[in-house]
């Protein structure tokens, strides 16, 4: 068995190795092994991530993007459980949505841009759009999944004790399915960020992508660079914030 | 019937059950029998004969396919009030993401709307009762098997039951937890005089507990047997085991039980 608890010694060996390809990239873009106009030293990446901190010129794209990417991704995740639970729960209506939901799922959901373009143009209605549709089908399925695994006994001692319908729903099914809900949400949320830097990008309209694609377009490699650190950074910190809310709200799943 | 007054009488009249499909089982058909009030009654059968099936009708968790089933005289619709059920599996009884106490408070809140103060003292005082009272902020999956079924227990008794029915509620425990566990119950069934069914595969556990052990026939299941096991209370795990009328017993029933098929079907009520 593997110990889930990390030691800081377990951190120096991936510390060192991210070193020492930093350090390459480095060393190769000084000496010219790679074209430093393409390829930029880190440090150089660096100083330039620390003067669109410092300046305060991420602020605005950074506070655009979450706040698209919240606003869609929380429509996306009650859509997805509310529906889920209503086809967990009832046999006609997973007979009724299965096929639509299957037919949709599987299209990459970036394809609908251009179509969402043309209904809902490129301002943030459409992006709230599009990333509410990637985030809602992972946590449809995994909701569905989760709704049906709920034991049959706990719902049984709930109905001994005199519990109805809706109070099970809402007393055992909900909270014992939780942890389903939380594995769909992850997916969604990885996707969610893919998909929101995707549409900035495509529409060259605000956002982090937005930013990207600009000084991509206008030959600033090195802003382009620093951009990327910045989305990465949104990236981790999203992830951490995630499996701490995991964590602590579905404690329960991971111990017993 | 006079016992059909008290409200802890449970009759079972001609209760038939069929499960559909292409090829229908019936598990059990015609299948009679009178619990009386305060009674503590044990039901052994072959496995596979529908015990539990049988329990699950009676409690209203699955409908029968003919049949009654009367409670103090009225019939039984849904899951009636102060009937509760002791499930076999307690690790998938007791909710995860409740303490102990929650667990125990969720089986009589909804019903007698206490606010959170006199819900905590009912729910400690029932963990009381089966020595808890230090685990009541625990979750039920930092506790042994033999503690988890400890706080189902309280949590049944704390719905103030009229009638236990038990689902094999000890077979998953090991042995010696089963015993401490036969004396928790019999104990507590002694102070509360709650109508009681026990299901079970375990011959030893159904005449030490019980004032009756009725013995199911196999499928379709009627009662092929009812004997009054006439031993003294309390029962003591040493010397019930021992008690001669206690091993006539268990003779008896274990060949009845261990009989073949066809000797079974052939044998006179």
């Amino acid at each position: 068995m593997q110990r889930l608890a990390k030691r800081w010694t377990d951190l120096v060996p991936g510390a060192l190795f991210l070193l020492a390809i930093l350090a390459l990239i480095e060393f190769a873009a000084r000496t010219g092994l790679v074209n430093a106009a393409v390829v930029p030293p880190p440090t150089t990446v660096a100083l330039v991530f620390a003067h669109i901190v410092t300046t305060g010129v991420f602020v605005v794209p950074v506070l655009q993007t979450l706040g698209t990417l919240f606003t869609g991704y929380a429509a996306g995740c009650v859509a997805g459980i509310a529906c889920g639970v209503l086809m967990g729960s009832f046999r006609a209506a997973y007979n009724l949505f299965e096929p639509l939901t299957e037919m949709v799922r599987p299209i990459p959901k970036p394809a609908l841009l251009p179509a969402l373009m043309l209904f809902l143009g490129l301002g943030s209605t459409m992006k709230i759009t599009l990333v509410a549709l990637a985030a809602f089908f992972p946590v449809l399925v995994s909701t569905v999944q989760g709704t049906r695994g709920v034991d049959v006994t706990m719902i049984d001692m709930a109905r001994t004790f005199g519990y109805g319908p809706a109070q099970i729903l809402w007393k055992i099914v909900l909270p014992a399915a939780a942890p389903y809900f939380a594995v769909g949400m992850r997916v969604s949320l990885g996707i969610s960020l893919v998909v929101i830097v995707v549409a900035e990008m495509l529409t060259t309209n605000g956002g982090v992508g937005g930013a990207l694609i600009e000084m991509q377009q206008q030959f600033q490699v090195r802003q382009t660079y620093g951009w990327l650190v910045v989305l990465a950074l949104i990236g981790f910190g999203l992830n951490a914030l995630f499996a701490w809310a995991e964590r602590r709200l579905t404690f329960w799943s991971a111990a017993s | 019937m006079n016992s059909d007054a008290d409200e802890r009488a449970l009759r079972i009249d001609a209760l038939a059950k069929t499960f559909g499909g292409k090829q229908p089982v019936m598990v059990f058909e015609g299948l009679s029998l009178d619990v009386r009030a305060g009674e503590f009654l044990s039901i052994v059968g072959p496995s596979g004969c529908g015990k539990s099936t049988l329990l699950q009708v009676v409690a209203g968790l699955l409908p029968a396919s003919g049949g009654r089933v009367l409670l103090g005289g009225r019939d039984v619709t849904g899951a009636p009030a102060h009937m509760v059920y002791l499930f076999q599996q307690y690790s998938k009884s007791l909710l995860p993401w409740m303490t102990v106490e929650d667990n125990v408070i969720f089986a009589f809140n909804h019903r007698l709307h206490l606010g959170a103060r006199e819900a905590r003292e009912r729910s400690r005082e029932h963990l009381a009762m089966v020595g808890l009272q230090e685990s009541a902020s625990a979750y039920p999956w930092q506790l042994s098997g033999g503690m988890q079924q400890r706080v189902a227990i309280a949590r049944a008794l704390s719905a103030d039951p009229k009638v236990l029915l038990m689902d094999e509620p000890f077979s998953s425990v090991d042995a010696l937890t089963r015993m401490e566990l036969h004396a928790l119950i019999s104990e507590l069934w002694e102070r509360k005089r709650f109508t009681t069914v026990l299901v079970t595969h375990d011959v030893d556990e159904a005449i030490f507990l019980a004032d009756r052990v009725a013995v199911l026939s196999r499928r379709p299941a009627t009662i092929a047997e009812l004997v009054a096991t006439e031993l003294s209370r309390p029962r003591r795990a040493v010397e019930t085991y021992e008690d001669p009328r206690f091993l006539a017993l268990r003779h008896r029933l274990l060949e009845r039980l261990l009989r073949k098929p066809e000797e079974l079907d052939a044998a006179p009520r």
